[in-house]
């Protein structure tokens, strides 16, 4: 960054290209904050300078890096690629400034110039101050149109004769340190802020001295950030992070049905609950579309825990669901298993259920299981299409889809075990 | 219907599935065993072509992929033991990982509360793949994750009502 004081000395009012390109930034970043105009044509000067400088603080740091495109449009000002830099504060002077009353918005030239340095310390950040207003004065003398540019140029000068270019830098540089923290807190500037301006401009030259060395490196850190936020980039980066969260939780809110939008972490668990029904619903659809043979016996190996908590209620038996090991005749096994899994349901019954998944195995209640050996003496010689009909004969309903049936039979378990009350179940799940 | 929706992509290529599933010939139809057997497979070539008809390539699906080879891998292969080593050193990796996140995600997510924290590594289990995502990821690929479920879902339950009638 430091050539770039020298080249601006060097080149005046035609600025190479290499200079182009941040002022064509600055140039559309200009445009896009003029696109909240703010003026108040009755202001005072007082005012003027909140309104200049408040949508300077509405934008942040990252609002005026990213637009690295060439400049949309050159309405604003003479065609003259020479002339962008000024055109840009031209441009948000006339904003800002009071309709016709050139003259008397900008009343003294030293607001004038702490307005040019906030604005200059926006767009430049890090860059020397020195060969700046020598570029602007020499500019805005050099006949461009705009009455303001005139006046820029003019009352950019007075202090430019006040004390040469050290005072110039550090005027800038104390206004830089004195303001930031004024900006930094407030959004949009409410008369008392500016008092606060008044004040820190008088103690400029005092506080310049000081801190001169350390602020050209400062301001290129700093980020205008809204009212009540702090700009240190961890908490912007913090901030980011949440409303990312936040808006991929309102993309599944959408997906998911039921959804209360209260509270982040009822609706996590909404979710959760969601997923796991869905991957259930597959694990069930995928049962029963077995073409032919009962889809009876290779019951729902995984159920909810509140669904296991009913079987235990209802006298929970264990029903044996074959997992390649066709020995079902071992008692002794059968006894053990059972001990464990009471063991099991006693702590938490969703590990006594997975305890049984992993041997293959489920919980029902008895009822069911009774009427689940029932249809399958039946379904043990099956023919084709008809091996799910004995069970919903022995239901006592009729489901119009084999889905439909082995969802009732898992509703059912995880309900009151009533085969009757589970139909609407059924339906209700099946058929949202 | 829109032919090169996920919809129409996961129906043609799990009833091509399907349809091979039920091409072989066991040799008891009716058994327990076979029973299980079949849904085992319907439901990996459910999982295997819903993974495959995902056009972005997400980390779930990728997740999914690895499990179900790992597993047919698993019963068919003779040497299982350093499979299950690759897998445990995965696990292990993962699991350090997840830590490593659950760190950083608390000390710099304050604005998310313990308690979701908490709740998010039940989601990490639910989603394939989820163990090793930072939340704002896991997120993600929770949506795009139900959103393949509830395809699937509607177009195997479509599949079971033809051909139950």
């Amino acid at each position: 960054m430091q050539p770039c004081s020298r080249e601006m000395q060097a080149m005046n009012p035609l600025l190479n290209p290499a200079q182009q390109l941040p002022l064509q930034d600055l140039q559309s970043t200009a445009h896009q904050q003029i696109q909240n105009p703010h003026f108040d044509p009755t202001a005072s000067h007082d005012d003027f300078l909140e309104q200049m400088l408040s949508p300077l603080s509405s934008c942040s740091w990252s609002d005026l890096k990213s637009p690295w495109d060439p400049p949309k449009s050159d309405e604003t000002g003479p065609p003259n690629v020479g002339f962008h830099y000024d055109e840009v504060l031209a441009s948000k002077l006339r904003q800002h400034q009071i309709n016709g009353g050139d003259g008397g918005g900008v009343s003294s030239p030293a607001t004038a110039a702490i307005k040019m340095m906030a604005q200059q310390q926006m767009m430049l950040p890090g860059r020397g101050v020195a060969g700046m207003p020598l570029s602007l004065g020499s500019s805005g003398a050099a006949g461009s149109h705009h009455q303001n540019d005139i006046i820029y140029g003019s009352s950019f000068k007075s202090p430019n004769q006040q004390g040469g270019e050290g005072s110039m830098q550090s005027l800038y540089n104390g206004f830089s340190d004195g303001s930031l923290p004024g900006t930094n807190q407030t959004q949009h500037f409410q008369h008392p802020q500016a008092p606060n301006f008044g004040a820190t401009a008088g103690t400029v030259m005092n506080q310049s001295q000081a801190s001169g060395s350390m602020t050209p490196a400062q301001p290129k850190q700093r980020v205008r950030a809204r009212r009540g936020q702090a700009t240190d980039p961890h908490s912007i980066a913090e901030r980011l992070r949440r409303e990312r969260i936040a808006e991929r939780m309102k993309a599944l809110q959408e997906l998911v049905p039921n959804a209360n939008k209260t509270d982040k972490a009822s609706m996590l668990d909404e979710i959760i609950d969601y997923v796991k029904f869905l991957q259930l619903q597959v694990k069930v659809l995928s049962m029963s579309r077995l073409g032919g043979a009962a889809a009876v016996a290779p019951l729902v190996a995984e159920m909810p825990s509140e669904g296991g908590g009913d079987c235990a209620n209802g006298g929970g038996s264990i029903h044996r669901n074959s997992n390649g090991n066709q020995t079902s005749a071992d008692n002794d096994s059968v006894t053990v298993t059972e001990h464990q899994v009471a063991k099991l349901m006693e702590e938490d019954v969703g590990s006594a259920m997975q305890y049984l998944q992993g041997k293959g195995l489920c919980l029902m209640p008895i009822s069911l299981a009774t009427a689940i050996s029932t249809a399958t003496c039946h379904s043990r010689n099956p023919n084709k299409g008809g091996g799910s009909h004995p069970l919903l004969q022995s239901n006592g309903e009729g489901p119009s889809s084999p889905s439909m049936s082995v969802l009732s039979v898992q509703s059912a378990t995880r309900g009151n075990g009533g085969l009757d009350g589970s139909v609407k179940d059924a339906a209700s799940v099946s058929k949202p | 219907m829109n032919p090169s929706s996920l919809k129409s992509r996961f129906a043609t290529r799990f009833l091509r599935a399907l349809t091979q599933i039920h091409a072989r010939k066991p040799i008891c139809p009716s058994s327990p065993t076979e029973i299980f057997r079949r849904y085992r497979r319907i439901k990996a070539a459910a999982d295997k072509s819903m993974a495959y008809s995902v056009r972005s390539r997400r980390t779930w699906t990728g997740a999914v992929l690895w499990k179900l080879r790992s597993r047919s891998c698993g019963r068919r292969s003779v040497k299982t033991s350093t499979l299950v080593k690759s897998q445990q050193a995965i696990e292990k990796k993962t699991r350090h990982e997840k830590q490593n996140k659950n760190t950083t995600t608390t000390t710099g997510g304050h604005g998310v509360g313990f308690g979701v924290e908490a709740t998010a590594s039940e989601l990490r289990e639910l989603v394939p793949g989820g163990e090793a995502m930072d939340y704002c990821n896991l997120l993600d690929e929770t949506a795009h994750y139900i959103k393949c479920l509830t395809t699937q879902v509607k177009v195997m339950k479509k599949i079971a009502d033809f051909y139950s009638l």
